[in-house]
């Protein structure tokens, strides 16, 4: 039964599962992708420098993967919220609405995962043109067709799924039947304790790795860097709100001073809702701090052992990272279009007490831009203690080195998807009809 | 200046097209007076819901002219429309009618603030003494009862001196006392400040708080009394059934 309705509802709601499909079809491209070039190069000792790099990049994949999967099916649940009251109305009971749920998300995972291992031959084929002609790999990289990456990749593609539709399926039953129709604006507690405790649990192993990173071989510092990175990304964001309560309320401030009228409720909302705020600051700061972390990594390792790249070697690691980057926009776009597209009835409210369209504009941007500043401000921090860390193993000294014009296209292009995902979100409630309810 | 405080003027309203088009609304003709209190009912589907989104700009008549003190608010852009439901008019839902994150004073001020006007804080401070939230200035939506956050959408209304103040069932929501504690506020409002107020009910109980009571049915005004019991407008309710 549970089966029959999960495809039914996958069927009649491809465009809202879409983005879902697409962020499992490209973790299971890059990962079954790299997975290929891998097994190509296995036995060749010249390409062992690169397939380090690639087997880092498929798992910073796999890593970030969880996180966006996560956040395009809760957008998933969240549009169905309706559904689910009316499932639960008529007897479903919450654990069935989350097996629902989870069915719907494992259908979506498995199709995109097979379209993903398909589109994963053209893609390494792509990538070994790209080493090779960049220099980024010393010889010719050969695709090999072997089933272990695909195997992986089908492996992988349920795999991250699986605890995303479980987040998500918990927002969903977290919904009572009546809730629907009168939303509830209860405040949520800061900081529940289990959320504390994982993150200060991944905040500690996070500090772990920084310090073992100068002490362990050469080879494994760059793991353990990137490593501490994704350990001090999940204790952020689990502790985040905290942070973005102060930081959102002092830029709210001065918000709501230059312009009262557009910035008062944003203020508010950063200040009561910081969780809600994280959720699409989350995002931002995992891009910033991945990318940075990998992109100057290879900057400060080249500068420690005197390599001055030029040409298209010089862009190879920029433009590697640029393609993880792209992925990361997806659920930086669907984060700040989820928390706008929550706020449907409150926008539709201050239209009717008169805030004009130029107001609500303003009013987005302003929430988006500190939303998006606090995130790239906390990825920054990450970033640069891992990088620090990595300086120290490689030349002794506290320092790395930087692009600043390559940092601020990652950040610049953080805030302009933040930007166009709350636009978009709330053109129909700007513009549309101003009719209470639905 | 005429002495309507809005003028319907051949509004008609449909929606859908073809064959599923539905008239909520058919040529209606009416001014709703100064200072007065109006009760606007019907059976479900009679058009009573969209008669208040024309009248109060929420929506756009298909054609017909709806006059907010002698403008016709059918030709403003959105822009100007945004101004006018900011100055001049006033709105209240059944629910929904205050902004979660904002503490009820924030609510009160915040047409002010859009428009970038500081209200005189004893003045918010004795109004939302009048409506019964002395105290509360600083609870958010979530901590008041639904009797009192319609009472902060009430004292939000108030504060800018209205042209006419729109409710729409405002009472579904609330038990009978809370209800009633909220129509005596309205009614109030008509009386002690001259306030014009429109307002949609199903229920009876509500209506005769008001001066006039409108009748609709399939998008048409169908009958009007002046200040009738409740057994009139029950006995006119179901007489058209």
């Amino acid at each position: 039964m549970i089966s029959t309705l999960a495809w039914n509802n996958v069927r009649t709601n491809r465009l809202g599962l879409a983005a879902s499909f697409a962020a499992v079809l490209l973790a299971a491209m890059l990962v079954s992708g790299s997975g290929l070039l891998v097994a190509g190069a296995d036995t060749r000792d010249e390409l062992s420098d690169i397939m380090g790099l690639l087997v880092l990049s498929a798992a910073v994949s796999g890593f970030v993967a969880v996180f966006v999967v996560a956040g395009t099916l809760s957008m998933h649940v969240l549009r169905q919220r309706r559904t689910w009251a009316l499932l639960r109305s008529v007897g479903m009971t919450s654990r069935q609405v989350s097996r629902l749920i989870t069915a719907e998300a494992m259908v979506v995972a498995v199709l995109a995962s097979a379209a993903g291992c398909v589109l994963a031959v053209p893609y390494a084929a792509l990538m070994a043109g790209f080493l090779r002609t960049t220099g980024l790999a010393a010889a010719d990289v050969p695709v090999e067709m072997t089933t272990g990456p695909f195997i992986l990749a089908l492996v992988t593609g349920p795999g991250v799924t699986l605890p995303a539709a479980r987040v998500a399926a918990r927002k969903a039953i977290g919904v009572r039947p009546l809730e629907v129709l009168r939303e509830s604006a209860a405040q949520r507690r800061l900081l529940p304790w289990p959320r504390a405790v994982v993150g200060a649990i991944a905040l500690a192993g996070g500090i772990v790795l920084l310090w073992l990173v100068p002490q362990v071989k050469p080879v494994a510092a760059v793991p353990a860097g990137l490593g501490a990175t994704m350990a001090l990304c999940v204790g952020a964001s689990a502790l985040g709100p905290v942070a973005l309560r102060v930081m959102g309320g002092a830029l709210g401030a001065l918000v709501a001073w230059i312009d009262p009228g557009a910035g008062m409720p944003v203020r508010a909302s950063l200040v009561t809702q910081p969780r809600r705020a994280m959720s699409a600051a989350s995002p931002v700061m995992l891009t910033v701090a991945l990318a940075c972390t990998f992109l100057f990594a290879v900057a400060t390792g080249d500068a420690a052992t005197g390599i001055t790249r030029t040409g298209p070697s010089a862009w190879a690691a920029p433009m590697m990272v640029g393609s993880a980057v792209i992925y990361t926009v997806i659920s930086v776009l669907n984060a700040t279009a989820m928390t706008m597209a929550e706020r449907t009835e409150e926008i539709r409210l201050l239209r009717t007490v008169g805030t004009g369209p130029r107001q609500l504009v303003r009013a987005v941007c302003w929430e988006t831009l500190i939303v998006t500043s606090v995130g790239a401000l906390l990825g920054t921090g990450i970033a640069a203690a891992s990088l620090t860390a990595l300086g120290k193993a490689a030349t002794g000294e506290a320092w790395f080195a930087y692009s600043p014009l390559q940092y601020a296209t990652l950040v610049l292009v953080c805030v302009a998807s933040g930007l166009s995902g709350a636009l978009a979100a709330t053109w129909k409630v700007r513009h549309g009809p101003l009719l209470p309810g639905d | 200046m005429s002495d309507h405080a809005v003028l319907l003027q051949g509004v008609t309203r449909t929606y859908g097209s073809g064959a599923t088009e539905v008239a909520a609304l058919r040529q209606v003709d009416h001014g709703f007076p100064r200072g007065g209190f109006t009760a606007v009912m019907g059976p479900s589907g009679s058009g009573k819901s969209t008669l208040l989104q024309c009248a109060s700009g929420l929506d756009r008549p298909d054609s017909g002219a709806v006059r907010v003190a002698g403008q016709d608010i059918t030709r403003l852009a959105e822009n100007e429309l945004a101004v006018l439901r900011r100055d001049r008019i006033g709105v209240i839902f059944q629910s929904f009618n205050l902004v979660p994150s904002l503490t009820a004073w924030q609510n009160v001020i915040l047409p002010s603030r859009l428009a970038r006007r500081r209200p005189d804080p004893a003045h918010v401070r004795g109004l939302l003494a009048r409506v019964g939230l002395a105290g509360r200035e600083r609870h958010r939506p979530a901590q008041l009862s639904g009797g009192q956050q319609q009472r902060v959408a009430i004292a939000r209304a108030l504060l800018g001196r209205p042209e006419v103040l729109f409710a729409d069932e405002p009472t579904g929501a609330l038990d009978r006392g809370t209800g009633r504690q909220v129509l005596a506020l309205l009614r109030e409002a008509v009386d002690e400040f001259g306030q014009t107020v429109v307002m949609v009910t199903h229920d009876p109980e509500a209506a005769v708080r008001a001066d006039q009571v409108l009748f609709l049915t399939d998008g048409r005004i169908v009958d009007i009394l002046d200040r009738p019991s409740t057994a009139q407008i029950g006995a006119r309710l179901d007489g058209r059934r």
